[in-house]
Formats: C-alpha cells, sequence, structure tokens
C-alpha cells in the first residue's frame, strides 16, 4: 500500500495516525456523492423491497407477514421459473468452467501466435454486446441459420434448432461468460511458480496430478471470483434468457419483467426480485469477501 | 494415421519421420488446434452472419453467402423514424451520463487514493455492492421506487439507473491511479516552489490520464449498450438504442435492419478493440473484479 500520510508523520509505522478532523470532513465530502448514489439506489431500494414484502400481506394489510411468499411458493408457475433459472445457472456454470480451465491453463502455459490467436477469440466476446449478440445467435443457431446451412451442405440434416429452447439459453451466457472468466483465470494462473510445477514433475506427478494438487490450492480465489460473478450474472441476467429462450419456463429476469412491466403487479415482481436477493445473497458474499481478501493480501506483500 | 510405413526403399524412415514430427506437433499444438477451430466457428460464426445479413439483398437458404450484396437497406434503415431519433438519443445519453459519472466519482476516488479517513478500506469495498447484487432483481426493486417517484419514462430515470453501473469502474480504476502515482515527484515540485494546482495539472494529471481515459472510455462504451435497465425504466417514452434492438429482433420480419442496427451499434466496441491491448495491459479490463 502507497503511504499517504502526512510528510512529518511517514516515518510513524502502521496503524496510520489519526488525520486531522477537517481534512477527514474534506475526504467525506468528496466521497459522498457517489456513496449516496449508491445508498439510495441499491442499499435503499433492496433493503425497502425486503422490508415492504414481510410487513404488507397480499391484500395491502400492514403487519409482519409472510404471505406473499407463501402465495410465491404455492404458484406452480412462480415455482418452476425458479427452478429453472437455478438448472440454467449451474448447467451453465459447469459449462464455462469446463470450456475456461482448459482455455486458462493452455494460455497460461503455451506460447506462440497460435497462443495468440487462441487468446484474441477468447477476449473478442467481451467486444460484443448482449443486445447485438442474441441477434447473432438467433441468426446463427435458428432454423435456416448459419449452422443449419454449414450442416446441411456437409450433407447432414436433421438440425434441430436450439433457439427458443434452454440450450439457447446456455449457450449465449457461456459465450458472454467466457473472456472475463479465462482472464480472471490466466491472471490466477500466473501466480502458480513454473519452479513450483517443475519440482513436482521432478519428484514424478502427472498432469492431473500438478492440477489438483498444485495448481487449483493456489489459484482457489480466482475461481471463487469467476464463480461468484458468474453465478450473480447468470442468475441476475435478462437480455439473453428474454431473446433467446423459452416463453415458458422463463428465468428469473424475464419473469420479473413481465410482471412488472406488462401485467402491472409490483408488488408481486417485488417479492421476485427480494427471492433472487436471498438466493444470491450468500454468493454475493463469498463476492465481496474473496475481494476483500485478494485486495488485502496485494496490499500486505 | 499410425501404420505408416516406409514405402519406397530410397528414403527409408522418411515418412515415418515425417508423421512422427506431426504427430508430435499435433500432441504439442493439438489443443491449441482443437480450440482455434472451434473458436473460430463458435465465436466468429456468430458474427459471420449479422455482417453478411448487413449488406445482402437477398439470402435464401441453403447458402453460405448471400444471393446478392447491396446498400438499398441500408438507406431503409436510416430512413425509419425511431433509429434517426433513438441513435443520436443514446449518443448524447451516454456522453452525458459518463461526465455526470466522472463529475462524482473522479473526486471521490482521489480521496480513496491520497486522504486517510476511518473506514476509507470499507467504503471503497462497499462499492462492489453494484456487482453483488442479482442485477435484474435489483432493477426490478429499483423500479418500483422510481414507479412512486413517477420516474417511470423519464429521462432522468434512465440516467440514474445507468449512473449506479458506471461508480464500480469510475472509482476502482482511478484510485488505484492516483495510489500508484510517485508522491517523491509532487514533494519535489513542491520544494522548488510549483503551486499545488500546477503540481496536479503537470505531474499528478499526466500520470494518471492513461487510466482515467480507459475508465471514461469503458464507461461510456458500457452505457452505450446498457439495455435492461434502459428497457425496464425508459419504455414507453424514453427509446434508446439497445432498447429499440429488442424490439427489431422480436417483432421485424426483415432482417436486414437488425443485421445494419448491430453493426454500426457495434461501431463503439471497435474503439475498444483498437486499445484493447493496453487496456488488457493496464489490467483495465477486470477492474473492479478484484484480480
Amino acid at each position: 500500500m502507497k503511504d499517504d500520510s502526512d510528510t512529518l508523520m511517514t516515518t510513524l509505522p502502521t496503524p496510520a495516525p489519526r488525520p486531522s478532523w477537517r481534512k477527514a470532513a474534506i475526504a467525506y465530502a468528496l466521497i459522498a456523492p457517489p456513496l449516496l448514489l449508491m445508498v439510495f439506489l441499491i442499499f435503499i431500494p433492496a433493503l425497502q423491497s425486503t422490508a415492504r414484502t414481510l410487513t404488507v400481506d397480499v391484500n395491502g394489510t400492514p403487519g409482519f407477514t409472510l404471505s406473499r411468499y407463501i402465495a410465491f411458493f404455492q404458484d406452480p408457475v412462480s415455482v418452476s421459473n425458479l427452478m429453472f433459472t437455478f438448472q440454467i445457472t449451474l448447467i451453465t456454470l459447469l459449462v464455462i468452467f469446463l470450456v475456461c480451465f482448459p482455455l486458462a491453463l493452455y494460455l497460461r502455459f503455451a506460447n506462440g501466435r497460435l497462443a495468440g490467436a487462441v487468446q484474441v477469440l477468447a477476449l473478442f466476446p467481451l467486444f460484443v454486446p448482449g443486445v447485438i449478440l442474441a441477434f447473432a445467435l438467433i441468426r446463427f443457431l435458428g432454423t435456416r441459420g448459419t449452422l443449419d446451412t454449414m450442416l446441411s451442405i456437409a450433407g447432414f440434416t436433421g438440425f434441430r434448432t436450439p433457439y427458443l429452447k434452454p440450450d439457447a439459453i446456455v449457450f449465449g451466457l457461456v459465450w458472454e461468460s467466457i473472456p472475463f472468466t479465462v482472464l480472471v483465470l490466466t491472471a490466477g494462473l500466473r501466480q502458480v511458480s513454473d519452479a513450483l510445477i517443475e519440482s513436482a514433475r521432478d519428484v514424478g506427478a502427472n498432469n492431473w496430478q500438478i492440477f489438483w494438487r498444485i495448481i487449483l490450492p493456489q489459484i482457489s480465489r480466482p475461481v471463487l471470483i469467476a464463480f461468484s460473478l458468474n453465478f450473480l450474472g447468470i442468475f441476475g441476467s435478462y437480455t439473453i434468457p428474454y431473446l433467446l429462450g423459452p416463453a415458458a419456463p422463463q428465468m428469473m429476469g424475464v419473469f420479473m419483467q413481465q410482471t412488472f412491466g406488462q401485467y402491472r403487479r409490483p408488488d408481486d415482481a417485488e417479492t421476485q426480485a427480494v427471492i433472487t436477493f436471498l438466493i444470491c445473497a450468500v454468493v454475493g458474499l463469498l463476492y465481496v469477501r474473496t475481494v476483500a481478501s485478494q485486495r488485502k493480501q496485494e496490499q500486505d506483500s | 494415421m499410425t501404420t505408416l510405413q516406409p514405402a519406397s526403399p530410397v528414403v527409408p524412415g522418411f515418412w515415418a519421420g515425417t508423421a512422427a514430427s506431426f504427430r508430435a506437433m499435433i500432441r504439442r499444438n493439438g489443443f491449441g488446434l482443437l480450440a482455434l477451430i472451434v473458436l473460430i466457428l463458435v465465436i466468429l460464426g456468430p458474427l459471420y452472419s449479422v455482417v453478411l445479413w448487413a449488406f445482402a439483398e437477398r439470402w435464401q437458404y441453403p447458402s453460405l453467402i448471400p444471393q446478392e450484396f447491396g446498400f438499398t437497406f441500408w438507406e431503409r434503415t436510416f430512413a425509419r423514424a425511431d433509429i434517426a431519433e433513438a441513435l443520436p438519443f443514446s449518443i448524447i445519453l451516454s456522453l452525458v451520463v459518463t461526465l455526470l459519472s466522472a463529475v462524482i466519482c473522479l473526486p471521490a476516488s482521489y480521496a480513496f487514493a491520497r486522504m486517510k479517513f476511518r473506514g476509507r478500506q470499507l467504503l471503497l469495498l462497499s462499492f462492489l455492492a453494484t456487482n453483488a447484487f442479482p442485477r435484474f432483481g435489483l432493477y426490478i426493486s429499483i423500479a418500483v421506487i422510481f414507479f412512486r417517484l413517477n420516474l417511470i419514462g423519464t429521462v432522468q430515470g434512465v440516467i440514474l439507473i445507468q449512473l449506479v453501473n458506471t461508480l464500480l469502474l469510475m472509482i476502482w480504476i482511478p484510485t488505484a491511479a492516483f495510489q500508484g502515482v510517485d508522491k517523491a515527484l509532487e514533494e519535489a515540485a513542491l520544494d522548488v516552489g510549483a503551486s499545488r494546482l500546477r503540481v496536479f495539472m503537470q505531474i499528478t494529471l499526466p500520470m494518471v490520464m492513461p487510466a482515467l481515459s480507459a475508465a471514461l472510455l469503458l464507461t461510456f462504451v458500457n452505457t452505450f449498450y446498457e439495455a435492461q435497465g434502459a428497457l425496464l425504466i425508459g419504455l414507453p417514452r424514453v427509446v434508446t438504442m439497445p432498447v429499440l434492438m429488442y424490439s427489431l429482433i422480436n417483432s421485424q420480419l426483415i432482417v436486414q435492419y437488425g443485421a445494419i442496427v448491430s453493426l454500426v451499434l457495434w461501431l463503439p466496441s471497435l474503439l475498444l478493440l483498437i486499445v484493447a491491448q493496453r487496456l488488457l495491459r493496464g489490467g483495465y479490463l477486470t477492474a473492479g473484479f478484484g484480480v
């Protein structure tokens, strides 16, 4: 960490000297605008939604109640949408790691033009925004789309399009997540020293053992960050499931938008939103804690 | 092929040698080659269709390229009133949001980097909250409040929801940059009598400029493509380009409109792509993720 205490006090070790109240006041004034914006647009809406769904029941009578949640879990459509969101999230996460771990390992240990080209392609989705991706995937995966055409030219008929099926959602979400996941994992892998791997190999460890025993334990933080951010991103996604997925069941994002925008039932949409908050709270905390401990380690070293 | 025998006695071992070295190359680069081929198909395949559709007059199945190329749909696309209106509006909106974000966040990031106060680390970390919620659930919560405040369908509402998305980047990247500035240089300049303002303008600012421009560029591009918040808060009166894309995708029979708008919309990303190397080296692309 850079030392940014007063010049007179630079000789003092941490903990830092108590700053003068005037300086602190200026600092608080400077950080207040973004902080207030965040408080009013993230913390207060989230807390207020949680409070309201617990204190006003389905008929609008005040008092502590779980009736909205009971109504949600008694509604088969709501439950199937929630379960569908879970399924898609877990399957997508699995595919992301199956695709990105080999890619990241390859990029960490390979050099040369081929590796460069693979890296460029793996990072390319960073530069393709969601709506354009959705449109492109419809043209690519849809009936009579590019993939269909290529297969039929190759003599393969009977192509069944994944468009408007859960597979298309998984495909699109994986597509979007590849660059971030590969970046995070390769950054983590670069911290694993070559010497350590070499010495493990010298004592006869095979690639598999090296991966599980040497590499994986050292990149647990990047893996956790990739896991949690992807989980939150998929669980809270809207564009890809809305444009590529089936009409039913729906992912929670699409379901909430429809409840709020089309059916004009903000109370129900709010209940659905709070349910996603509660489910994602553990993962969100995991993300914040991992980033915090990573930063602490970087600053201590 | 594993059973290749030397066919000619003249160069014994020639074929065997070639096959072996080829096999070695595959073994060494097999994964790389496989990854390259799959990625070309999967990553570039979808984009290939969009680019060709934008310039296609007629493209019938089954053909890998359009039967006729042309520009007539470009004229028709830009003759559409909704597109002609949404494009400049989206650009101005993204500029306004980026500017507001800079005004709000840059002083704060300076404070985070250079001043000492209680709770500094914790407050800096609290901005991770923008990532720690399932995004669309959060938007619904905000929308319910905006609904009561009559902010649904207003430009102010859209600006606010898009501003929230910019906070993490616009605070974390500049904070790291300000922390990286060598204080000895600034103190040396102060010692020889330079004013604080002059030190800031001539020493501090040039050193953080690459990071600041990266933050501004990323914020602009991210905001330009932000579609979900704008859809939820903006409709029916405020329509940005990405929001218009939803309806072009869902309810437009002419494929070319969507393809052309996609290409035009993609231009700001091209800017990013041009400076991608620098963004990557500076670590800006993963800034805020904690890696």
